[in-house]
């Protein structure tokens, strides 16, 4: 009988739970009691005439934070104008995004993309052509960073979307280890160390027998790694670049010269910041004083000459000035970044209008602010605390800007530089897969679980099977 | 002599249980831990001893979401999800457990094998329907399905078959009790370890419900919690933003423990309450 | 047995109220669960990108499964990750039932151990992964900090690194995520259990284990059917945390030669990396087709009395 009342004290709790529900939002629960159809119809077009006068608002989807920073800002400046951000992890964007967009919604007004997600966007017609009136955006070209400008185009050269910012790579080391070790912390020579794979691993070698290692993990040099596209006209294509990085993870691996930290890891994070404690082998020897593991400060004495080891580089996007800045803590200061041995990129938020959106003018001009706009680049900088632009305008006029925790480097000049040398064609739909099927075959080799004409094998296979339309020559 | 071995059996019992115990606590104290250390300490180390940050993470969080909306929204889908679950399927379950109808064992049948579908795929389909009926950025989608969980009907259909002397039933319609009358008042008692058992797992699901209503709810302020603080891992300010993640997490367990405790009340212990003598 | 003859009356009107029963489950069943399924059928046997539109392309992703050596190994994978965790979590499951149904040592707390042995399946997969992985990194995890300072290991070990111990590991975390619920299940299933059987074996001298097999055993069987077929279809489908665990890293460092790749994850990859619905969609129909056959074996081993 307890169990009865019980329940229906549930019961009426969730009528009345419902009724407030639809009390405050819409007709959404009296569907359950009257006829259902006509309910959720009424509901439908109510919600539609929401959406209809509201000339002025805007739906914002991303996957990028910033985005809620430029809606606030642009709002602030147009006081008349409501941008609704949904802001949607990075994990499930695209499916969001899709199952929207294929399903007709005439929400979000603007959408954003990274570049390896673009070449599914540009085909399935996601996005507005910017080159027709009255955005003609090609009038503006000569203002954005080219590579930038070229990523947002789709395969005709139609543009799409624009970036507010430029994402090129480069080797962030510690300027004072490089004195130590080499003689000079002048960006110039130390990017030489690191001109190519085979002084990469001298580089290595020596600031081993110094006490230091060059990476905390082995995969820092991965977004200079190749020189051309993965896929050229339909045919993998696996240039001399790629087997130069398999070959520099093994030895790196092998040959004991990184400090074995997973990228994104917490002792990864750890390493910009100074020492970091390494498990070695030759811990062991404890084992026979028979420590007390369980007996705290006994424990601490044991491990507390465990080796450590300091590291001296981060192969990171220009966006690693912010990952730095938030982990370097005393180290700040110490940090210059040089140039790797070519020219990389890695994400970027690029920014378009929803070919299915019925606020296009209204979204044009927000876009316009994003990326078009001097004052907001400026705003920019200063409000992400170092962020890089793709404005040139403005990345010239900041070019003298001296960063504090890079020893007063002038960063804004090298990213541009370094921009200038990227190839954006590299870049194609299929980089995830084939990346992650290169990075396991490279995993295997440097275990020893295969050898490496098993493992390459292996990965044409895997390639095979995960896209037939692309031709393999083995 | 046999009384003191009796002793040791039953303490050696009580030691693994414990430690077995301590295990499972270890993720919760983790949890509760870093909800109060910042996101860069939680990337750079790890420990189970708490920090300071506890108050900018809740100020990062409330920034950032409008947790209380969230939350209000959680629940606004959770509890009439989970009742639907627990009477219908309890309904279902026992009809198809007692009665002799034509399309029983097919019922039976299909709903077992509904269950082996992986469920990753039919979110498109799900979506294009949701869409046909107007339903989507509505908690309907989120709500009336859940009358219909194939799982929970097949647990408690095993759990009736197992647990409910049809004696009983028969005494029942000799005093002239009708149907539903029966299952209302004798049946539903009987079932209930079952139903809580099943109505906490059905809570949970739907409390931490996240890809259906990611996909599905597009305005902000209708969001469930975990979306709201899925939020939070946004490309930029991941790193920074994980001590309020784990914030987040923290309190959005909490209701989901209350459920729990609540619920187990229910699971009434028989053996332990009518046990017999050594 | 005048009983029996009132009912036998009334049994025609008795029978039909179940129709009225199952109605609103049956409705909403169709529109939510055999649609959304029956379109993912469709889409099988299209070319489906998840956008633009789906082409009929026969039965060519079914002949694509049937031969990808790649669907074969993750299958393969799944089933090894499986098979120790069921053993396992079954296992710990079914002995915590046994002691805490046991009518001699008549363990108190059940209310207390059942939630906290809980608890692992409550907090996200994302923080159990991200837990695990610093406990067991290869070169700064305290797990191996611990075993080589009391000389259980003489070299760090990489748990999550390594092809040979990755599957297991991953075997055993699932097992901490899940033994609890697998003990709620089957311990709600003892507790259903009239007293009235257990105080007749009392009455005739029933031991501890003959109780146990004569009458707990036969009587939870239906509930142990449930749990064996949950398990094995939430094991095959298990996605997750291996998902997570070889996801966070990044670069080279993990899923060991493939070994992590499940079969949901190689569905994911298709579905949702590689815009590839329609070859998607035919995997899930394919290990669908798996597991249904394994669960019809399962079922005619274990319920022989159940249809």
């Amino acid at each position: 009988m307890k169990l009865k009342k019980l329940i229906s004290a549930m019961l009426v709790g969730t009528m009345v739970l419902s009724m407030t529900a639809c009390g405050s939002e819409s007709a959404t629960d009296s569907t359950t009691e009257t006829n259902s159809d006509a309910a959720t119809t009424e509901e439908a077009a109510a919600s539609d005439e929401a959406t209809a006068t509201g000339d002025d608002k805007l739906v914002v989807w991303t996957l990028a934070a910033d985005l809620q920073q430029f809606a606030d800002k642009y709002m602030e400046a147009n006081p008349n104008v409501t941008i609704e951000t949904v802001v949607i992890e990075p994990a499930n964007y695209v499916t969001k995004v899709q199952t929207a967009l294929n399903g007709g919604q005439t929400e979000p007004d603007i959408i954003v993309g990274e570049p390896q997600m673009l070449e599914d966007f540009y085909d399935a017609g996601y996005f507005e052509d910017l080159n027709q009136a009255p955005y003609n955006a090609q009038d503006y070209a000569d203002q954005i960073v080219d590579y930038v400008w070229e990523v947002g185009q789709d395969s005709e050269g139609i543009q799409r979307a624009i970036s507010y910012q430029i994402t090129p790579a480069g080797i962030y080391y510690r300027r004072d280890i490089a004195t130590e070790v080499f003689g000079t912390d002048d960006p110039e020579e130390i990017g030489k160390l690191f001109a190519d794979y085979d002084t990469i691993l001298e580089t290595a070698q020596t600031l081993k027998d110094a006490g230091y290692r060059i990476f905390a993990s082995d995969a820092e040099i991965n977004y200079f790694s190749g020189d051309s596209a993965w896929v050229i006209d339909g045919t993998l294509n696996v240039d001399q670049g790629r087997y130069d990085y398999m070959d520099l993870c093994i030895e790196l691996y092998q040959n004991d010269l990184t400090a074995y930290a997973n990228q994104w890891s917490t002792p990864w994070y750890q390493a910009m910041a100074g020492e970091v404690p390494i498990l070695t082998a030759e811990v062991q020897s404890y084992a026979d004083d028979s420590v007390n593991v369980w007996d705290a400060e006994q424990f601490a004495e044991a491990t507390a000459d465990m080796d450590t080891t300091t590291v001296f580089a981060f192969g990171l996007p220009s966006w690693g000035v912010l990952t730095m800045r938030d982990n370097v803590q005393e180290t700040s200061g110490k940090w210059g970044v040089c140039s790797g041995p070519s020219y990389g990129f890695g994400g970027g938020t690029f920014i378009g209008i929803s070919s299915q959106s019925e606020r296009k003018e209204l979204a044009w001009d927000f876009l316009q602010f994003c990326t078009l706009n001097e004052d907001t680049a400026n705003w920019w900088i200063e409000v992400s605390q170092g962020d890089t632009v793709s404005l040139i305008p403005v990345l010239e006029a900041h070019a003298e800007d001296a960063n504090e925790i890079y020893g007063g480097q002038q960063l804004y000049k090298f990213w541009l530089e370094q921009a200038k040398g990227i190839d954006y064609s590299k870049v194609t739909r299929y980089d995830k897969a084939i990346g992650d099927a290169w990075a396991n075959a490279i995993t295997a080799i440097k275990q020893g679980e295969k050898t490496k004409d098993e493992a390459i094998q292996g990965f044409y296979d895997e390639v095979e099977s995960t896209y037939p339309e692309i031709t393999v020559n083995r | 002599m046999a009384k003191t071995w009796y002793n040791i059996k039953k303490g050696a019992l009580y030691v693994a249980l414990i430690a077995l115990g301590l295990v499972c606590l270890l993720p919760f104290l983790m949890m509760i831990v870093n909800a109060t250390r910042s996101g860069v300490e939680i990337t750079r180390s790890f420990t189970l001893i708490p920090s300071t940050h506890l108050k900018e993470n809740w100020v990062a969080l409330f920034d950032y979401v409008n947790l209380f909306q969230g939350f209000w929204n959680s629940i606004k889908v959770a509890v009439p999800a989970t009742i639907l679950t627990a009477y219908f399927s309890a309904i279902t379950a026992y009809a198809m457990a007692v009665y002799k109808f034509k399309g029983n064992g097919l019922l039976f049948k299909v709903i077992v094998v509904f269950m082996m579908i992986p469920g990753q795929l039919s979110l498109i389909g799900f979506y294009n329907l949701c869409q046909k009926l107007h339903m989507v950025n509505t908690y309907i989608p989120l709500i009336i399905p859940a009358i219909a969980a194939p799982g929970t009907v097949f647990f408690l259909r095993q759990y009736v078959q197992s647990a409910l002397p049809k004696a009983l039933l028969e005494a029942a319609r000799i005093d002239g009790a009708s149907e539903i009358h029966i299952f209302h008042k004798i049946v539903l008692p009987i079932m209930s370890p079952g139903i809580a058992t099943m109505a906490i797992g059905a809570f949970i699901g739907n409390w931490n419900n996240y890809l259906v209503p990611l996909i599905l709810l597009n305005s902000p302020e209708k969001m469930t919690l975990p979306v709201m603080i899925s939020t939070l891992n946004a490309a930029t300010d991941l790193q920074k933003n994980q001590g309020a993640i784990y914030l987040g997490v923290a309190i959005s367990v909490v209701p989901i423990l209350i459920v729990f405790c609540f619920c187990s009340k229910y699971i009434i212990s028989s053996i332990s309450a009518g046990s017999v003598k050594e | 047995m005048a009983k029996n003859q009132v009912a036998v009356k009334k049994k025609r009107n008795i029978n039909n109220i179940a129709y009225l029963f199952v109605l609103p489950f049956v409705i909403v069943f169709l529109v939510f669960n055999v649609y959304p399924v029956l379109r993912t059928l469709y889409l099988s046997f299209t070319n489906y990108r998840g956008f633009g539109d789906a082409v009929w392309s026969g039965i060519d992703n079914y002949i694509r499964v049937l031969t990808d050596k790649f669907f074969w190994r993750s299958l393969w994978n799944t089933i090894k990750m499986w098979s120790l965790n069921i053993v396992l979590q079954l296992g710990i499951a079914f002995l915590l039932t046994i002691v805490f149904s046991d009518v001699k040592y008549r363990m108190r707390g059940l209310g207390v151990f059942r939630a906290v042995f809980y608890l692992p399946n409550l907090i996200s997969a994302t923080s159990v992964a991200f837990l695990f992985k610093t406990l067991l990194d290869w070169k700064y995890g305290s797990f191996n900090q611990m075993l080589l300072s009391i000389g259980i290991i003489d070299e760090q070990i990489n748990w999550l690194g390594s092809s040979a111990t990755a599957p297991w590991v991953i075997s055993v975390i699932q097992t901490w995520m899940w033994f609890g619920n697998s003990f709620i299940m089957l311990m709600a299933g003892v507790q259903g259990i009239s007293r009235d059987y257990f105080e007749a074996a009392a009455i005739d001298g029933a031991g501890r284990w003959t109780t146990f097999g004569k009458i707990t055993l036969p009587l939870i069987r239906p509930i142990m059917l449930y749990v064996f077929i949950t398990s094995l279809i939430g094991g095959l489908q298990l996605f997750d945390l291996p998902f997570l665990i070889n996801g966070i890293s990044g670069g080279t460092a993990g899923n060991p030669s493939g070994t992590l790749q499940t079969s949901v994850m190689y569905l994911y990859k298709f579905g949702f990396e590689t815009n590839q619905v329609g070859y998607a969609s035919a995997i899930a129909y394919t290990l669908f087709a798996i597991i249904l056959i394994v669960s019809i074996i399962q079922f005619k081993t274990l319920g022989r009395e159940d249809d």
